[in-house]
């Protein structure tokens, strides 16, 4: 899809700045600057966002943009170079406990001790937790409930699925009842049914919670999250509803027109339409000609193409803008004039 | 039950379950086996003074010495390293634990099976003492030492395991670095300052046991071992809480 590039990050980024709140006070999540080096390679540079207590909230970016480095700072995995992070309140670096104790963390990669029965595991969990002896046996109950593995709570670790272990990983997530999830691609590897299930269910506990959804698939940030932040190259590239990123896209998109005229009239005529940019042929079908129009910066084109088209005495059959999806703006936001080996090469994931 | 003790907890469990303590403790135990036979062997020689020190034949001999180079690496050698590879430890590492009781329970896990078994020789010596009288001292004084001298090279097998996360390198390399530290009394041999040969001599682990065996418990060789254990367990410690190792 052809776009305008500069005015629409221009406009994005002013987004980007609206979305920050200046009191980060009651931030469930609250970033600022954060940056992490490894040796000379920056994975992530002055990143700053917060996220709102029970908001669930995106975090995208193609591979290597910095994700996973982000999540495992905010867990207290890896350690900032510069900046700070705060859960609720605390810094990560400062208190390290009671962080991990407000926290419940789905890595990327689900390891769990494949010796071990699914209710061993948890009780395991539940104990290294800090759940009281008392609640541990209703938590682990309850939790197994939730995640539907009552059923398979004899099964080794071992033995299961990717999707059911994925269930056992999410179910020591909610243990200890954290007020924060964060989650770092919690459906890779999973069915489309299975899909499904985790989507709804993390829905169902964004009322409780607030959440912090890494992914790369975008229907899925769409369905779910109220607001997203797009990262590439370890900066942030957007911060803002799914829905608003879209309308900032498609005010500048293309709009699709199918007329039938005598091209050799047509083209140049649109061609000198003021706020067209530019017009490209895409095709023809029962004698009507497809074109592409992309118009100039902020500009609607719709109006002035109809009116030129009556005044001429075209036919037009379509005049309609393309309405951008979020991959659209997640292609857009993340493609570089650079090949992308070097994004690749940028950040350990 | 607090997390240390659900830690080592797991560790033991874990170690259990998986085939390396099976096969761990079903080789120990046939060596172990072949010792006790061979007890039987000598005590039955009417040349044998009956009233021969027990605890020598049992501890320091060949076979003690394979025994404890087997079980240590095998013991140790997954404790990081397993948790490393498959990636295991990140849930660990990001539970509201402290690393201290994270290296703590690995180094309890492997010390607790290591003792778990020794303690099933103890039979050994309830079965003959039925049949021959001998002093419980230096048996007992043997099994204490064994104790602490195995938590020295067990902690130092956890450092190993924190290395590197393959299981092998890792137990190789522990098994090195104890074969390294028995041989240090050979030096002696080549040594002539004689203040020289006392520090060899202290760090001797063979004339350890050997004097443990006599029923001597001396602190001194305690006091290396447990600042050896704590050392290694510090090093551990630092090892992964190294942002490179954790990346």
């Amino acid at each position: 899809m052809l776009l305008r590039r500069r005015g629409l990050d221009k406009r994005l980024s002013h987004n980007h700045n609206d979305s920050i709140p200046t009191n980060t006070m009651t931030a469930a999540i609250d970033v600022q600057q954060l940056t992490k080096r490894y040796d000379a390679v920056t994975a992530l540079s002055d990143i700053s966002f917060s996220v709102q207590p029970g908001e669930i909230m995106g975090f995208l970016g193609p591979n290597g943009a910095g994700k996973t480095t982000t999540l495992r700072i905010l867990t207290g995995m890896i350690a900032p170079t510069q900046g700070s992070v705060r859960i609720n309140g605390l810094d990560v670096t400062q208190h390290p406990l009671e962080v991990r104790r407000q926290i419940g963390y789905l890595p990327e990669n689900v390891a769990l001790y494949p010796e071990l029965r699914v209710k061993e595991y948890l009780d395991y969990r539940a104990q290294i937790k800090g759940v009281p002896g008392i609640q541990c046996k209703k938590r682990v109950q309850a939790v197994m409930e939730q995640c539907a593995l009552t059923d398979m709570q004899r099964r080794l670790i071992g033995r299961l699925s990717k999707g059911y272990r994925q269930r056992v990983a999410l179910a020591d997530c909610l243990l200890a009842q954290p007020k924060v999830l964060i989650l770092d691609e919690p459906t890779v590897g999973l069915d489309p049914h299975q899909i499904r299930q985790t989507r709804e269910f993390i829905l169902a506990l964004g009322r409780t919670t607030t959440i912090l959804l890494s992914t790369h698939i975008l229907p899925e940030v769409e369905m779910i999250c109220q607001k997203v932040i797009i990262i590439d190259r370890g900066r942030i590239r957007a911060v803002d509803t799914p829905d608003r990123l879209r309308r900032s896209l498609s005010a500048f998109g293309v709009v699709r027109v199918q007329l039938r005229a005598d091209m050799n009239q047509a083209m140049p005529a649109l061609q000198q339409l003021a706020g067209i940019a530019k017009v490209s042929r895409q095709g023809e079908a029962d004698g009507f000609f497809m074109l592409d129009i992309e118009p100039k910066e902020g500009q609607d084109v719709r109006e002035p193409v109809f009116l030129l088209a009556s005044q001429r005495g075209w036919t037009l059959r379509e005049l309609s803008a393309q309405r951008a999806s979020l991959e659209d703006v997640f292609v857009h936001l993340t493609t570089h004039e650079q090949t992308t080996e070097g994004a690749v090469q940028g950040a350990p994931a | 039950m607090n997390a240390l003790a659900a830690l080592t907890f797991r560790e033991l469990k874990s170690l259990w379950y998986s085939p390396i303590g099976a096969t761990v403790s079903a080789l120990f135990l046939l060596i172990q086996g072949v010792v006790f036979w061979l007890l039987i062997l000598i005590l039955n020689d009417p040349r044998v003074d009956p009233s021969w020190n027990m605890a020598r034949l049992f501890f320091g001999g060949f076979f003690y010495w394979i025994s404890l180079f087997i079980t240590v690496p095998t013991l140790t050698m997954r404790t990081f390293s397993e948790e490393k590879r498959t990636g295991s430890i990140e849930l660990l590492l990001t539970a509201p634990v402290t690393e201290t009781q994270v290296v703590l329970s690995k180094f309890l896990g492997a010390w607790i099976a290591y003792a778990l078994l020794w303690t099933l020789t103890i039979v050994y010596f309830v079965v003959l003492r039925a049949y021959t009288p001998f002093d419980w001292g230096p048996v007992a004084a043997g099994y204490i030492g064994t104790l602490l001298m195995g938590a020295m090279l067990i902690a130092i097998g956890v450092l190993t395991s924190s290395l590197t996360r393959n299981q092998v390198i890792s137990g190789l390399f522990a098994f090195v670095i104890l074969l390294l530290i028995f041989c240090v009394g050979i030096l002696s041999m080549f040594v002539r300052d004689p203040e020289a040969v006392a520090i060899i001599r202290y760090l001797s682990l063979p004339d350890h046991v050997n004097q443990f065996a006599k029923g001597l418990l001396d602190t001194r060789p305690a006091v290396l071992y447990a600042s050896v254990t704590a050392i290694s367990l510090l090093l551990t410690g630092r090892v992964i809480a190294n942002p490179r190792w954790r990346s």
